[in-house]
């Protein structure tokens, strides 16, 4: 009796294991369905224009991904019948709201893109402007600390490249590119400048890189507790730069000064030993007599240094002019001042002594 | 006591009685209504009536007055002041420039020294409508200035009283001796200030003062306005000088020369002496002595030259 029934009790075991199994091999049937097609690599479609595009699904790639185990048709929700004829781009925000219950991140990303000059872009029905799935990766993407993420801090000049190839030319070859290429993690990236789903027009002024903006952006790294003082380049470059003419004429909200970008660059920032570089000794005339700015310069017009502190004893002899005036508008003043108040002492005493 | 013939005791009766008597005869003379006393009472409550009324018309005549305007005009005709002319109409212009052009210049330099006041970019941004306006403005008063400092050039150079007063105006030994005779007049170790002449060590001083102002200025004003011609590191020094010195001059103004002309007590609320150019004779013998002493003498000499020049014309006519 007891024998019978532990062999009914294995059976139970056994066909309750075998469902469990089923029950859990249900997406993979699912998968397997697309992949009756998507599973051969050799499966494609010849497009209009003659081109051949492989339609092979590396499953692999999903699973190593951050949505690995979702199914194909989470997604690929437009997908209902097989075979299907076309496949609509998807959407990313079936899951990735504000709320969702399957715990997609979600932050302010969506809302700011949809200002963002690509977002902006999307929404006129452009459709070389890219969507979420250009920059972060369609079945392969991955957490952006991985290496291997299109995301990688690393990687992101040649994410952003795809598309603005001529600049990621030109940033590869800058202090700031080289530096990135060789590893150092300091240096900024395209979306240190520019921001990331917020990226807008350079000629908006909300933007980051507007010239109203630019000197608050150089300054989160060249600022007085920016990172490049690791690098011993001098952090005192803001501050100088606000005292100058251009940065109070900039604090006047005037948009024609020269502010950090107009001298140095952007994309192609070089070392001032770089003979390439637009702060170069030789090349400086010719930076400071861009059109617009002082068409008359000559090399005698930028000879002297040009972020000069008048209160740094480096400085030289407008450190001595500048310490010499306030020696002599404080003794001058204080004078002054002690006069006056003597004067009228004696005037207050004589009113009291003719009384 | 009916035997009272004591003779001690009626003698006393006899004084009292006699007393007594005296006391109601006087009694009886106050008591009737004396003609005499009367009418001297009439007459001084007559006088004193007659002195209230004349001290009140007294009074009321004085307030009219003083209170009326043309009565205190033709007063003031009747006896006029002696006024001394001390700046002549060129050197007011000149003055009358200066300032003009001075607090357009301060109005338009001084926000860019301190841009991250908030009323600095309230005058630059919103009540001169931005940095290209506020520094052509800057400009125009510049020109002003160089056009006061090139027309008191040529003023000190070519006019009489130009020349005259520069000459005064050059420090002298005595204008130290001055400064600490003034300090010790402060102290009370001397009972009166020393006495000035034309100018004063503090009017010498201001004078100097707004010179070196208008040499740095100008210099570093010119060097930054046409900066291109020149290298960037006396743009620097011009920059720095430019800015400091107006600043220095903004404040000496506003403390030294104020404090002299506004807020002093002799003038305050201020001197009109910048429009008429007059001093009073009380002010020129309070502040300048010296040269009132000799204005006197010249002027008596003068007087005394003439009498002995009709005295001659008048013996050589006989």
């Amino acid at each position: 009796m007891a024998r019978f029934s532990r062999q009914k009790e294995l059976i139970g075991t056994l066909v309750i294991y075998f469902l469990v199994a089923l029950g859990a091999a249900g997406p993979v049937r699912g998968e397997q369905k697309c992949l009756i097609c998507h599973g051969k690599t050799d499966h494609h479609k010849i497009e209009a224009t003659g081109r051949r595009v492989s339609l092979y699904i590396d499953t692999s790639v999903i699973a190593a991904s951050v949505h690995a185990g979702k199914k194909c048709t989470d997604c690929h929700a437009d997908i209902v019948d097989i075979p299907h004829k076309t496949v609509a781009k998807v959407n990313c925000r079936r899951c990735h709201y504000s709320g969702n219950p399957v715990g997609a991140p979600q932050g302010e990303m969506y809302d700011q893109y949809e200002h963002s000059v690509h977002g902006l872009e999307v929404g006129r029905g452009n459709r070389k402007a890219p969507v979420c799935q250009d920059c972060h990766g369609s079945h392969d993407v991955l957490r952006h600390d991985l290496p291997q993420s299109k995301f990688y801090r690393q990687s992101i000049p040649r994410t952003c490249g795809t598309c603005h190839l001529d600049i990621y030319a030109t940033y590869r070859e800058s202090v700031h590119g080289s530096a990135v290429e060789l590893g150092n993690t300091d240096s900024p990236v395209c979306t240190s400048c520019h921001g990331e789903h917020n990226i807008e027009r350079p000629d908006l002024l909300d933007s980051r890189v507007s010239p109203i903006h630019v000197t608050e952006t150089c300054s989160g790294c060249h600022g007085p507790m920016g990172v490049v003082a690791k690098y011993g380049i001098k952090t005192d470059r803001i501050a100088t730069f606000e005292e100058s003419f251009h940065g109070v004429a900039q604090l006047m909200e005037n948009m024609m000064v020269a502010n950090c970008a107009s001298c140095h660059g952007y994309h192609d920032i070089r070392s001032q030993v770089d003979p390439k570089s637009s702060i170069n000794p030789a090349n400086i005339p010719g930076t400071c007599g861009k059109e617009g700015c002082h068409p008359e310069a000559s090399a005698r017009f930028t000879s002297g240094r040009i972020h000069i502190d008048p209160s740094s004893e480096e400085s030289g002899f407008l450190y001595y002019i500048s310490r010499g005036f306030l020696v002599l508008t404080v003794s001058v003043l204080a004078g002054l001042f002690i006069f006056i108040i003597l004067d009228l002492f004696r005037r207050a005493k004589a009113a009291r002594g003719q009384k | 006591m009916t035997d009272s013939s004591n003779p001690a005791e009626s003698k006393r009766e006899s004084l009292i009685s006699e007393l007594a008597e005296d006391i109601v005869q006087d009694a009886a003379t106050i008591a009737e209504p004396d003609e005499d006393r009367l009418e001297q009472v009439d007459e001084m409550t007559a006088e004193a009536r007659r002195r209230l009324s004349f001290e009140v018309s007294v009074l009321l005549n004085e307030a009219v007055t003083k209170l009326s305007p043309g009565r205190a005009y033709e007063e003031r005709k009747e006896t006029p002041q002696r006024t001394f002319q001390r700046f002549g109409v060129n050197f007011r212009l000149q003055h009358a420039l200066m300032f003009v052009s001075v607090i357009i210049l301060i109005i338009t330099g001084m926000p860019l020294k301190f841009p991250e006041l908030a009323i600095s970019k309230f005058i630059i941004i919103d009540l001169l409508g931005g940095l290209q306006n506020s520094t052509l403005i800057h400009r125009v008063g510049a020109v002003g200035l160089i056009i006061v400092g090139v027309w008191h050039l040529f003023y000190i150079t070519f006019s009489r009283d130009g020349r005259r007063d520069f000459f005064l105006m050059m420090p002298r030994p005595k204008d130290i001796k001055n400064f600490f005779q003034t300090l010790l007049y402060f102290f009370g170790r001397r009972p009166s200030p020393p006495k000035f002449g034309r100018f004063s060590f503090i009017e010498k001083f201001d004078y100097w003062a707004v010179y070196w102002g208008m040499v740095i200025m100008i210099g570093s004003g010119l060097i930054m306005w046409f900066k291109e011609w020149f290298p960037k590191y006396l743009f620097d020094i011009g920059r720095e000088a430019h800015s400091d010195e107006g600043l220095l001059a903004t404040l000496a103004i506003v403390i030294w020369h104020f404090y002299n002309v506004h807020f002093n007590p002799d003038v305050f609320p201020m001197s009109w002496v910048w429009w008429h150019g007059k001093l009073t004779e009380d002010e020129m013998k309070h502040h300048h002595p010296l040269e009132y002493a000799e204005i006197m003498e010249s002027q008596s000499a003068r007087i005394v030259e003439e009498k002995l020049k009709v005295a001659d014309t008048e013996e050589a006519t006989e």
